[in-house]
C-alpha cells in the first residue's frame, strides 16, 4: 500500500501546457499592443501570428489531454463533480463579464449625454439615423438559437438514451444552427445601419453583440468537438460530461442573447426608424 | 531654486523633530539617501518654470492695461493654507466647513481614538493577564452570545451617532443654490485652471502656477501660488461649476470644505458661501497627467464692490446690473431683442471652446 | 488531538519514500502541477514583486524626502528618457506609484496570500492530496508572471508624457485613452487581464477544492478558518474580476478602435470607468485582506492554546464582509458629482462594514482572553496585525462619510487608511503567516529572535511612514504629487526617515531567510506545540510531495468549533 493513491481525486503528472499556455497568453497580449500600435511595432504580424498559434496549440493539446485521461477512466465520479462545479463557476464569471457591457448599455441608454453633440440628449443617439428593426433578421436569430437551444437538448436525450444516431444528428442540427446564426450575424453587421465606433451606441452595441458573438463561436467549436468525439465513440450514457459542458454553455450563450435580444435591439433601438 | 532648497531643509533642521532624525542615524540607510540629495541639488537642472505660456500671456498683459487700478491682496491676506507641521484640517471658512471640521474634531475623531486605544488596551491587558507564565491553563470557552451581542450591538450604536451629523452634512452641501447665487465655471485644462465668469460676460481668467522663485518673490507658498487669482464675492453664494476640457481634474481647497471633479463631457455644480475676505489656495485633486501636481488654485474672496470692480477691470467684464441697466437703455431705444441675442450667444461660444 | 495527530503523522511516514518521488528541475517548477510546489513559486514570485514594489516606493520616499524634484530625473535617464525635461519627471512619477500600486495589489499581496498560502494550506488542512485542478492551477500562476512581465514591458516604450504607462492603479479615462498616447498603457491593461484571467481560474479551482474536497468529517462548519477566509475570497474574486476585464476591455477599444464609452465627444461617460472599476475596485481590497484575517485566525488560536472564539461568527462575519463589500463600490467617487440620494445611500452602507469587521476583532481579543499566550513571532506578527489594522479600520469610517470625505478625498489621509490596512495590515498579516508556516514549508526553522527583531523594526518603521500622513492628509496634501509645498516639508522628512527604518526590517527578513536555509534546525511536524491543531501540523516538514494519499477521517465532535483531530481511515 505504499505511495498508492487511496482516493478518487486525479492527482496529475507534471505538464508543459499551463506554462505553454501562459506565455502564448502574453505573446498574444504584447502581440496585441504591437498591432495596435504599428507604427512603433512593424513587426507585430509575427508576435501577434505567434502568440494565436501558441494559443491554439494550448487549447488543442490541454484539451486532448483532459479528453484522453477521460478516455482512460481518470475522470472518477469525484472528478467529473469538480468539472460541474468547474464549469458552473466559469459560466458565473462569464455572466459577471457580461455584466460589465450591459451595465454600459443601460448607463448609454437610460442617461443619453446631453452635451454630446453626436448624442444630444436622445436614445437611440442623434448620430444613429437607423437601427435594425429588431423583428427582422435578429427575431430571426432568436429563433435559431432558441431552436439550437431544443436540438442540442435532443442531442442530450439521445446521449442518455444510447442512441448515438440521434446524438449526432441532435449536434449536426446544433452546429449547423450556430453557423447559420453566426453567418447572419455577419450579414446583419455587414449590413448595419451605423459603424463600429464614434458614438455610444454602436461602442455598446457592437462590443456587446461582438463578445456575444464570439462566445457563440466558442461554443460552436466546442459542439464540434463533441460531435468528433461522437464518431470516435466517446461519451456513454453515463460519462459524457464534456458533451454536458457544451450543452451548459450554449445554453448560457443562448440566455445571454435574449438579454441582449430584449434590451439591447428591441428596447433600446425603440422608438427609432428602423432600418 | 538651490537656495530656497537650501533654505527649506535648513528649516527642518531646525525643528524639534530633529530628534528623529538622530534617532535613525544609527541606522546606516538614513546616510545614503541624505548624500544623493546634497548631490543632486548640484546635478538637477533646475526646474523649468511650469507654465503654460501661452495662454496666461493672453490675459494678462490685457487685464493690466484695462485695470490699473484694482489692487489684489498681499500675502497678509492669505487665509486658506497649510500651517508648517500641522497635525488637523486647516482653519474653515464656510459654514459647512465648519460642521464639517466640527463633525469630525468633537465626533469622528474622539470616536476613531478611543476605539483604538480600546483595542490597543485589551491587546496589552490580555499580554499582561493570559501570557504562558500568569495563566498556564487556558480555557474552553468558545461562547458567550451575550458578550457577542453586545460587541456586535454597541457599535452599530456608534455608527448611528456618527451617522446623524453625517448625513446632515451631506444634505447642507447639497442644497440648491438661492436666486441671487452668481456663476462661475471653473475649467479644468492641461495643465492650468481657467475661470469663467458666466454671470458677469463670460469673460475666463486663465490661472497658471508661478514658479518657485515668483511665489516666494511675492511672499506667497511655492506651488500654491498662482499669477491669475480666481477672484470671488464674500458672503455671496457661488454656484460654482467645474467642468474637465480634457481629462478629469478636481477643484479642491481644503480650507473651504470645497471638493468637486472637473470631468469632461458633464457639469458638475456646488453652492459655496465663503465668510471672510481672504486669499484661499487649494490644488488639483484628481490625477490629470505630467503637471497634476502642478496646477494650484488661489481664490481671492473680496467683498462684493471690490468683486464688482474686478469684473469691470476684466475685458468684457460686466456686472448683472449694469447688464440690467444697458438692457433697459437699450429697450428704451426699442432694440431689445437684438441686444440679448447678442449677449448670450457670445457667452455660450466662450463656454463651447475648450470642450472640443 | 496531538496523540491522534501523531499516529497519522506515523502513518505518513510509512510511505514516506514513493510519495516523495519528485520529477527533475524543468518538470518540478516549470511543469508543475503540485500545490505544493506551486504555492512555494508564488510565494517566492511574491517576494521579488516585493522586492521591486518596495524599491519603487523607495525611490518615491526618497523624492518625497523634501520639496522640489531631486530624484526623478535620475529614473527617467534610467529608462531612457529625458531627465531634464519638467513634464518627463512629472510623468515619471505617474508612473512609479502606477507601478507601485499594481505591483503591490496584484502581484505582492495577492500571490502571496491567496496563490501562496492559500495553495499551499486549503488543500492540506481539508485533508485533500491537492487541488481539484492541478493542470489549471499552474497556468494560474505562469499567467500571474506573464501579466507581470507586461507590467515590466510598458515601463520601457512611450506613454504619454515620456515612457511608462502613468495612469494610476485604478486607471482612469480619458486620461488612460486620450491622455495618454504610445503602447505603455495598452501593456498595463492587459498585464491586469493576463493577472485576472489567472486569478479568476485560480478562484474557480478554490471553490471547486473546498466543496468538493473535503476529508470525511470535514464538514463546512468545520472548517479551519482560513479555509473559510480563502472560500469567501475566492467567491469574490469570481464575481468581480470579469467586471474589471470588461471595464479594462472598454479602455482597450476606446484607446485603438474608435468605441467611445468613456469619451464625452461620443457621448460616454468617465464616470462609468470609475463606476465598473471600483465594483471591482472595492470587493478587491477585501479580496486583499480577508485571507490575512484567516491566517490571523489560526494564529492567535494556535498560540493562545485555545479555540477561536465565536468560530461561527467569525465564518459568516467574512461573509457578510464579502456581501455588503459588493454594494458599497462609490464611496471611492464621493466627489465626481454623485445626487444626494446616492451619496447618503453609500455613506451608510459603507459604515456597515464596520460591524462585522469589529466582529472579528474583537472575537480575536476574545480567543486570546483566558488563554496561555505564547509570544512566538508568529503570535507578536498577529496582534500587531490586530492594532495596526484597526487604526486604518476606523480612518476607513471617517472616509466613509460622503460630507467628510469631500476634504479628504484624494489626499494622503487616503493613503494614510489603505497603507494601513495593506502594508501595515495585509502585509504584517503575511509575515505572521510566513513565520507561522514556513518552517513547515521549507523543514527549516528560522531564527525566533530574528522573527522578533524584524517586527519590532517594521513597526517602528511603517508607523513613521504612514502615521505622519494623516496630518498631511488632514491638511489637505495631495497624492499623486511628486512635490509638495514646504508647509508640508516635516513630516514628509520624518515619513522618509521611517522608510529607511522599514527598509532595515526587510533587510533583516532576508538575514532570517539565509540563516534558516544555511544553519536552521530541521523542524519538527508540530513545532508550534498542542495549540497548533489543524492539518497540516500532521505531517511532516516539509510534508510528503503527495499527502493524505490515504484520506484523513476527522473526528466527530458535539461543537462546531472544537479542535479538529483527525485519525487514519481504516481502509
Ligand atoms: C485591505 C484593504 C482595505 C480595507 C480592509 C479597507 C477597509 C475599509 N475602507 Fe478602504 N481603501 C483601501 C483599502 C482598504 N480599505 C484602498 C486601497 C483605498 C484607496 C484606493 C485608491 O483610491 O487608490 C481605500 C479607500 C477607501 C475610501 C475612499 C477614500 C477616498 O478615496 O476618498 C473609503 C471611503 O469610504 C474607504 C473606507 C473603508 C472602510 C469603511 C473600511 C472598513 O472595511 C474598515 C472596517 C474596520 C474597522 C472599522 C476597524 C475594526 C472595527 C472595530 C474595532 C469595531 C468598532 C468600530 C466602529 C464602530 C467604527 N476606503
Ligand atoms: C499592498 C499594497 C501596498 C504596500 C505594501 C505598499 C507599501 C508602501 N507604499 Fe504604497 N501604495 C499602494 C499600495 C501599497 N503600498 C497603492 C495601491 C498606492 C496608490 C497608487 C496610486 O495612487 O495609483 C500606493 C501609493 C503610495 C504612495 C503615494 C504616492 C502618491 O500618491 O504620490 C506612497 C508615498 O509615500 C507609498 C509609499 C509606500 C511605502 C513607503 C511602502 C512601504 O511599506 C514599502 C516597504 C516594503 C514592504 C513592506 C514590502 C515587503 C514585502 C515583501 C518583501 C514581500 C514579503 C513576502 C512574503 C512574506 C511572502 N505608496
Ligand atoms: Cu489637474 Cu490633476
Ligand atoms: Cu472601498
Amino acid at each position: 500500500m505504499a505511495g498508492a493513491k487511496n482516493h478518487d481525486y486525479h492527482i496529475l503528472p507534471p505538464d508543459i501546457w499551463p506554462f505553454a499556455g501562459a506565455m502564448s497568453g502574453l505573446v498574444f497580449t504584447s502581440g496585441m499592443v504591437m498591432f495596435m500600435h504599428s507604427d512603433y511595432f512593424p513587426n507585430w504580424h509575427l508576435v501577434l501570428g505567434l502568440g494565436i498559434a501558441g494559443l491554439i496549440a494550448t487549447f488543442f493539446g490541454w484539451f486532448s489531454k483532459i479528453v484522453n485521461e477521460a478516455q482512460a477512466g481518470d475522470h472518477t465520479p469525484v472528478v467529473q463533480l469538480h468539472m460541474r462545479y468547474g464549469m458552473i463557476l466559469f459560466i458565473a464569471s462569464e455572466v459577471m463579464f457580461f455584466v460589465g457591457w450591459f451595465w454600459s448599455w443601460f448607463d448609454f441608454a437610460l442617461f443619453p449625454s446631453a452635451m454630446s453633440e453626436v448624442v444630444d440628449g436622445v436614445w437611440p443617439p442623434k448620430a444613429i439615423e437607423a437601427v435594425m428593426n429588431p423583428f427582422d433578421l435578429p427575431l430571426l436569430n432568436t429563433l435559431i438559437l432558441l431552436c439550437s437551444g431544443t436540438t442540442v437538448t435532443w442531442a442530450h436525450h439521445c446521449l442518455i438514451h444510447g442512441d448515438r444516431d440521434g446524438l449526432k444528428k441532435g449536434l449536426w442540427l446544433t452546429i449547423a444552427l450556430g453557423v447559420l446564426f453566426s453567418a447572419v450575424q455577419v450579414y446583419e453587421y455587414g449590413h448595419a445601419p451605423f459603424g463600429f465606433g464614434g458614438n455610444t451606441y454602436s461602442s455598446a452595441f457592437y462590443m456587446a453583440t461582438g463578445f456575444h458573438g464570439f462566445h457563440v463561436l466558442v461554443g460552436t467549436i466546442f459542439l464540434i468537438v463533441c460531435l468528433a468525439r461522437t464518431y470516435k465513440g466517446h461519451f456513454t450514457p453515463q460519462q459524457h460530461f464534456g458533451f454536458e459542458a457544451a450543452a451548459w454553455y450554449w445554453h448560457f450563450v443562448d440566455v445571454v442573447w435574449l438579454f441582449l435580444f430584449i434590451t439591447v435591439y428591441v428596447w433600446g433601438g425603440w422608438g427609432a426608424e428602423y432600418h | 531654486m538651490e537656495s530656497f532648497d537650501a533654505m527649506t531643509f535648513g528649516d527642518i533642521a531646525r525643528k524639534p523633530l530633529t530628534f528623529l532624525t538622530m534617532l535613525v542615524a544609527a541606522v546606516s540607510f538614513t546616510a545614503s539617501p541624505q548624500a544623493v540629495f546634497a548631490q543632486d541639488q548640484a546635478v538637477t537642472a533646475p526646474v523649468e518654470a511650469p507654465v503654460d505660456a501661452a495662454p496666461a500671456d493672453e490675459a494678462a498683459p490685457a487685464a493690466e492695461a484695462a485695470a490699473p487700478t484694482f489692487e489684489h491682496y498681499g500675502p497678509d491676506m492669505i487665509k486658506g493654507q497649510p500651517t508648517p507641521g500641522g497635525l488637523g484640517f486647516q482653519e474653515q471658512y464656510t459654514a459647512n466647513g465648519n460642521y464639517a471640521l466640527w463633525m469630525h474634531d468633537a465626533i469622528l475623531l474622539p470616536i476613531i481614538v478611543v476605539i483604538s486605544l480600546f483595542v490597543l488596551g485589551l491587546l496589552l491587558w490580555v499580554v499582561a493577564r493570559y501570557n504562558r507564565r500568569s495563566n498556564t491553563v487556558p480555557s474552553k470557552t468558545s461562547h458567550n452570545t451575550l458578550i457577542e451581542i453586545v460587541w456586535t450591538v454597541i457599535p452599530v450604536l456608534i455608527l448611528v451617532v456618527i451617522a446623524v451629523p453625517s448625513i446632515t452634512l451631506i444634505s447642507r452641501q447639497y442644497k440648491s443654490p438661492p436666486e441671487n447665487a452668481i456663476t462661475i465655471k471653473a475649467n479644468g485644462y492641461q495643465w492650468y485652471w481657467g475661470y469663467e465668469y458666466v454671470d458677469n460676460g463670460g469673460f475666463e481668467v486663465i490661472s497658471n502656477m508661478l514658479s518657485d522663485e515668483e511665489a516666494l518673490s511675492a511672499g506667497e507658498p511655492h506651488q500654491l501660488a498662482v499669477d491669475n487669482r480666481m477672484v470671488v464675492p464674500v458672503g455671496v453664494p457661488i454656484r460654482l461649476q467645474t467642468f474637465g476640457a480634457d481629462v478629469i481634474h478636481s477643484f479642491g481647497v481644503p480650507s473651504l470644505w470645497f471638493k468637486i471633479d472637473a470631468v469632461p463631457g458633464r457639469i458638475n455644480e456646488r453652492v459655496l458661501t465663503i465668510q471672510e475676505p481672504g486669499i484661499y489656495y487649494g490644488q488639483c485633486m484628481e490625477l490629470c497627467g505630467a503637471r497634476h501636481g502642478y496646477m494650484p488654485i488661489a481664490i481671492e474672496a473680496r467683498p462684493v464692490e471690490e468683486f464688482n470692480a474686478w469684473v469691470l477691470s476684466q475685458p468684457g467684464g460686466t456686472t448683472p446690473e449694469l447688464e440690467a441697466a444697458a438692457a433697459a437703455a437699450e429697450a428704451a431705444a426699442a432694440e431689445a431683442a437684438a441686444a440679448e441675442s447678442e449677449a448670450e450667444p457670445a457667452a455660450d461660444a466662450d463656454a463651447a471652446t475648450p470642450t472640443v | 488531538m496531538a496523540t491522534t495527530a501523531d499516529t497519522f503523522q506515523a502513518h505518513a511516514d510509512e510511505h514516506h519514500h514513493d510519495a516523495d518521488h519528485k520529477p527533475g528541475f524543468f518538470a518540478r517548477w516549470f511543469m508543475s502541477t503540485n500545490h505544493k510546489d506551486i504555492g512555494t513559486l508564488y510565494l517566492i514570485f511574491s517576494i521579488i514583486a516585493g522586492i521591486i514594489g518596495g524599491g519603487i516606493s523607495g525611490i518615491m520616499r526618497a523624492e518625497l524626502a523634501e520639496p522640489g524634484l531631486q530624484v526623478l530625473g535620475h529614473v527617467v535617464n534610467f529608462l531612457g528618457g529625458d531627465g531634464a525635461s519638467f513634464d518627463q519627471q512629472g510623468h515619471m512619477w505617474n508612473v512609479l506609484i502606477t507601478a507601485h500600486g499594481l505591483i503591490m495589489v496584484f502581484f505582492m499581496v495577492m500571490p502571496a496570500m491567496i496563490g501562496g498560502f492559500g495553495n499551499w494550506f486549503v488543500p492540506i488542512m481539508i485533508g485533500a492530496p491537492d487541488m481539484a485542478f492541478p493542470r489549471m492551477n499552474n497556468i494560474s500562476f505562469w499567467l500571474t508572471v506573464a501579466g507581470f512581465c507586461s507590467l515590466l514591458f510598458s515601463l520601457f516604450v512611450p506613454g504619454g508624457t515620456g515612457p511608462g504607462a502613468g495612469t494610476g492603479w485604478t486607471v482612469y479615462a480619458p486620461l488612460s485613452t486620450s491622455g495618454s498616447v504610445g503602447p505603455a498603457v495598452d501593456f498595463a491593461i492587459f498585464s491586469l487581464h493576463l493577472a485576472g484571467a489567472g486569478s479568476i481560474l485560480g478562484a474557480t479551482n478554490f471553490i471547486t477544492t473546498i466543496f468538493n474536497m473535503r476529508a470525511p468529517g470535514m464538514t463546512l462548519h468545520k472548517m479551519p478558518l482560513f479555509v473559510w477566509s480563502v472560500l469567501v475570497t475566492a467567491f469574490l474574486l469570481l464575481l468581480a474580476l470579469p467586471v474589471l476585464a470588461a471595464a479594462i476591455t472598454m479602455l482597450i477599444t476606446d484607446r485603438n478602435f474608435g468605441t467611445t464609452f468613456f469619451d464625452p465627444a461620443g457621448g460616454g461617460d468617465p464616470i462609468l470607468y470609475q463606476h465598473l472599476f471600483w465594483f471591482f475596485g472595492h470587493p478587491e481590497v477585501y479580496i486583499m485582506i480577508l485571507p490575512g484575517f484567516g491566517m490571523i485566525s489560526q494564529i492567535i488560536a494556535t498560540f493562545s492554546r485555545k479555540p477561536v472564539f465565536g468560530y461561527l461568527g467569525m465564518a459568516y462575519a467574512m461573509v457578510a464582509i464579502g456581501v455588503v463589500g459588493f454594494i458599497v463600490w462609490a464611496h471611492h467617487m464621493y466627489t465626481v458629482g454623485l445626487d444626494v440620494n446616492t451619496k447618503m445611500y453609500f455613506t451608510a452602507a459603507t459604515m456597515v462594514i464596520a460591524v462585522p469587521t469589529g466582529i472579528k476583532i474583537f472575537s480575536w481579543i476574545a480567543t486570546m482572553w483566558g488563554g496561555s499566550i505564547q509570544f512566538k513571532s508568529p503570535m507578536v506578527w498577529a496582534m500587531g496585525f490586530i492594532f495596526l489594522f484597526t487604526v486604518g479600520g476606523v480612518t476607513g469610517v471617517v472616509l466613509a462619510n460622503g460630507g467628510i470625505d469631500d476634504n479628504l478625498h484624494d489626499t494622503y489621509y487616503v493613503v494614510a487608511h489603505f497603507h494601513y490596512v495593506l502594508s501595515l495590515g495585509a502585509v504584517t498579516s503575511m509575515f505572521a503567516g510566513f513565520y507561522y508556516w514556513f518552517p513547515k514549508m521549507s523543514g527549516k526553522m528560522h531564527s525566533e529572535f530574528l522573527s522578533h527583531l524584524q517586527f519590532w523594526i517594521f513597526f517602528v518603521g511603517v508607523n513613521m511612514i504612514f502615521f505622519p500622513m494623516h496630518f498631511l492628509g488632514l491638511q489637505g496634501m495631495a497624492r499623486r504629487y511628486p512635490d509638495f509645498t514646504a508647509a508640508y516639508a516635516e513630516w514628509n522628512y520624518v515619513a522618509s526617515i521611517g522608510y529607511a527604518i522599514t527598509l532595515v526590517s526587510v533587510g533583516v527578513f532576508f538575514v532570517n531567510l539565509i540563516y534558516a536555509f544555511v544553519a536552521g534546525k530541521k523542524a519538527p511536524s508540530n513545532y508550534w506545540g498542542e495549540g497548533a491543531t489543524t492539518l497540516e501540523w500532521s505531517l511532516s516538514s516539509p510534508p510528503p510531495f503527495h499527502q493524505f494519499e490515504t484520506l484523513p477521517v476527522i473526528e466527530d465532535h458535539h461543537s462546531a468549533d472544537d479542535h479538529i483531530s483527525t485519525k487514519p481511515a481504516t481502509a
